[in-house]
């Protein structure tokens, strides 16, 4: 009996200490999400605030830490406030998205596929904030998809692949399969077969985004396949890829990379033959340019693809020399092709309506 | 000539991806056998990679990297040691904070030295050589023997711990204090001090484990860890507290990597979260004890000295 309630007792100790335990845990937790607060220490008042939302670190020097640069461009042209959090799981989205909304952030940037529901949720709630999200498939009045024409410029560098292959197969190491990254290996894909339509084509999804072991086993996988022109559409993992390819290119196997999402000719610039690229920042910069002339189109996606110069296939100077001069004005046209939609470039359709079908 | 390609880099695919969880799994085995589950590995792991990257960046050696590496991951298994130890606060959650501090702070230096939006750092690579003799082997030699230096440490590691733990006093103590602290104590062990060394040690095994990741991949980016020092409390478990079985464990760990990729390569249309289900699988089959057992140190977890006393 006396053993019973002593253990009651401490069992009800240990609860406690539990949840303060766990408070303290969840404190730092949130402590870390965040972000530089940014702001302007002038007397000029800002004119709005805009803030953005990642799920990953922006010291990527990729997909996030590109958006990181687009509201650091808003702040500079527009004197807007700025305010930037990382959120680590889905549950979070909600809050954070929230906690700007009431906190006078009147443009968000929800800057992942991740965000759209949480986005159309907290929409609803606020509708005199505009949510932007990037990649994102579900629209409504003032939850707007920013759709990054990627496969574009992949479809580009696939047309590149399928000319430097030797091999006849070319490979791509993908982070986790989501529509947006899928349609970007839809293009490439369509831009080898296009040259040639026997080449093959390997697809490797890591499942995650930054696991850099991963990613360099996985096209280790691939080279050893016979793979010689690699691409990738993951994040800070891309490095592994590169690694890899370099690696291999050491021990005498000719293999060539592909940059993605950002201009990544200069991280490994002796092996990548140029990057298939949106210009992050840019795209920002015009939807803030757009929103506050209230330009922007309401329950309408926003694309950012060739026509307007955001998405684009770059070459790597450095290895500028391997390019056949016939190829390079190939890539021009096929870059005008795209702008007056001579070329269909395949796409994935995930657009969808929220609370319906689009 | 397709199927020997096949093994090959199956194969040594596995192996390249067990290293990290084999490093890690031998340290935290030893920790585990003291009593103590520190689920705060990662933590150390991910402070491992990121001074191994630090330390490799600043003298561009791979040997310093790896001392530096296995010194940070140390460093923050002391501070799990000193609350576990010295506080007496609960494994678990103190394990916890240990990890997301970890992964918080490694976060925020890396942000601090290379700028919020980061810059790609460049370090020297591990490269694999190979074994004389052993080398040559058909199929065996390009699994085993043509790795990185890093996997010849998992060998050597493997018997060396196995021989501490089975046939030396200290692995007794180690053992006996894992089974039962009032016991051991009153044969004159020093309870805390063994535990102390072997939280520490293991600590030091996970940063190895985090430097090999930075080293491997010649970088350093942020939760570059990915969960690995959890996976790693699994393979313990699956290697039944044994550094032979975890190694092996660990091989498997990998294996189900490796194996999603060779399937995707091969055009399989399998879903590939299958593969990296089915070691799990396993762990749980381990711990039901079905087939024989996998019992773990009787006083893993709990508190000591006992409260109230």
């Amino acid at each position: 009996m006396e053993s019973t309630r002593e253990r009651t007792v401490l069992l009800k100790i240990a609860k406690k200490k539990t949840m303060i335990s766990l408070t303290l845990i969840l404190a730092m937790m949130s402590c870390r999400d965040i972000g530089v607060e940014g702001g302007r220490n002038d007397n000029e008042v800002p004119s709005f605030g805009v803030a953005l939302l990642t799920s990953g670190p922006v010291s990527d020097a990729g997909w996030y830490g590109s958006a990181y640069e687009g509201i650091q461009l808003i702040e500079e042209r527009f004197g807007a406030r700025i305010s930037h959090q990382q959120t680590n799981t889905p549950a979070e989205f909600d809050e954070v998205l929230r906690a700007y909304a009431t906190s006078g952030y009147s443009l968000i940037f929800a800057h992942g596929f991740e965000y759209q529901d949480a986005a159309v949720r907290v929409g609803q709630e606020f509708p005199e904030v505009t949510i932007v999200v990037s990649s994102g498939g579900r629209v409504a009045d003032n939850v707007i998809p920013l759709i990054f024409e990627l496969e574009e410029g992949s479809y580009m560098a696939g047309v590149v692949a399928a000319k430097m292959t030797k091999s006849g197969t070319i490979g791509m190491v993908g982070g986790v399969a989501i529509p947006p990254a899928e349609a970007t290996f839809v293009g490439f894909e369509a831009g080898a077969m296009s040259v040639d339509p026997e080449v093959q084509v390997l697809v490797n999804w890591i499942g995650s985004w930054d696991d850099v072991a991963m990613a360099k086993e996985a096209a280790v996988t691939l080279i050893r396949r016979g793979v010689d022109v690699l691409i990738h559409n993951t994040d800070a993992a891309s490095f592994g890829v590169f690694q890899a390819v370099r690696e291999a290119r050491e021990s005498g196997v000719e293999v060539w990379a592909m940059g993605m999402n950002r201009d990544q000719n200069d991280v490994a610039s002796e092996v990548i033959l140029g990057s298939a690229i949106i210009r992050i920042p840019e795209a920002f910069v015009q939807i803030a340019t757009l929103w506050s002339e209230g330009q922007l189109t309401p329950g309408e996606a926003h694309y950012a693809g060739g026509r307007s110069g955001a998405a684009d296939y770059v070459v790597n100077p450095n290895l500028s020399d391997k390019y056949d001069p016939e190829l390079i004005a190939e890539i021009d046209s096929i870059r005008l092709g795209i702008a007056d939609g001579l070329i269909a470039v395949p796409r994935i359709e995930f657009l969808e309506r929220a609370g319906g079908s689009f | 000539m397709v199927e020997s390609f096949s093994l090959v880099v199956f194969f040594g695919a596995a192996i390249r991806l067990a290293v990290p969880l084999a490093l890690a799994a031998l340290g935290e085995s030893i920790t585990e056998r003291s009593g103590v589950l520190n689920i705060g590995i990662e933590g150390s792991m991910i402070a491992g990679a990121l001074c191994a990257a630090l330390a490799a960046l600043k003298w561009s050696s791979i040997l310093l990297g790896m001392v530096f590496g296995a010194l940070g991951g140390g460093l923050v298994a002391l501070v799990f040691a000193i609350f576990v130890l010295g506080l007496n606060t609960d494994q678990i959650i103190t394990g916890t904070a240990t990890t997301l501090a970890g992964l918080g702070f490694t976060g925020a230096l890396y942000q601090a030295r290379f700028g919020m939006t980061g810059s790609v750092i460049t370090l020297p690579v591990l490269r694999s050589f190979e074994v004389p003799i052993l080398g040559d082997l058909p199929i065996l030699g390009p699994i085993f023997f043509q790795q990185s230096v890093t996997v010849y440490l998992v060998y050597l590691l493997i018997p060396t711990l196995w021989y501490l733990l089975f046939n030396t006093s200290w692995g007794l103590e180690l053992r006996s204090v894992g089974e039962s602290p009032e016991v051991a104590e009153e044969a004159g062990i020093r309870v805390l001090l063994v535990r102390f060394i072997a939280i520490v040690s293991g600590g030091l095994m996970a940063g190895l484990a985090g430097a090999h990741l930075a080293l491997d991949s010649g970088t350093f980016i942020e939760n570059m860890s990915g969960g690995r020092g959890f996976i790693a409390i699994a393979v313990v478990v699956l290697g039944r507290w044994n550094p032979v079985w975890i190694a092996i464990a660990a091989v498997f760990f990998g294996a189900a990597s490796a194996l999603q990729f060779v399937f995707q390569s091969l055009g399989s249309n399998l879903p590939f979260p299958l593969f990296l289900m089915l070691p799990y699988l396993l762990t749980l089959i381990a711990l039901s004890g079905w087939f024989g057992r996998a019992k773990a140190p009787a006083a893993l977890t709990l508190p000591w000295p006992t409260k109230g006393r």
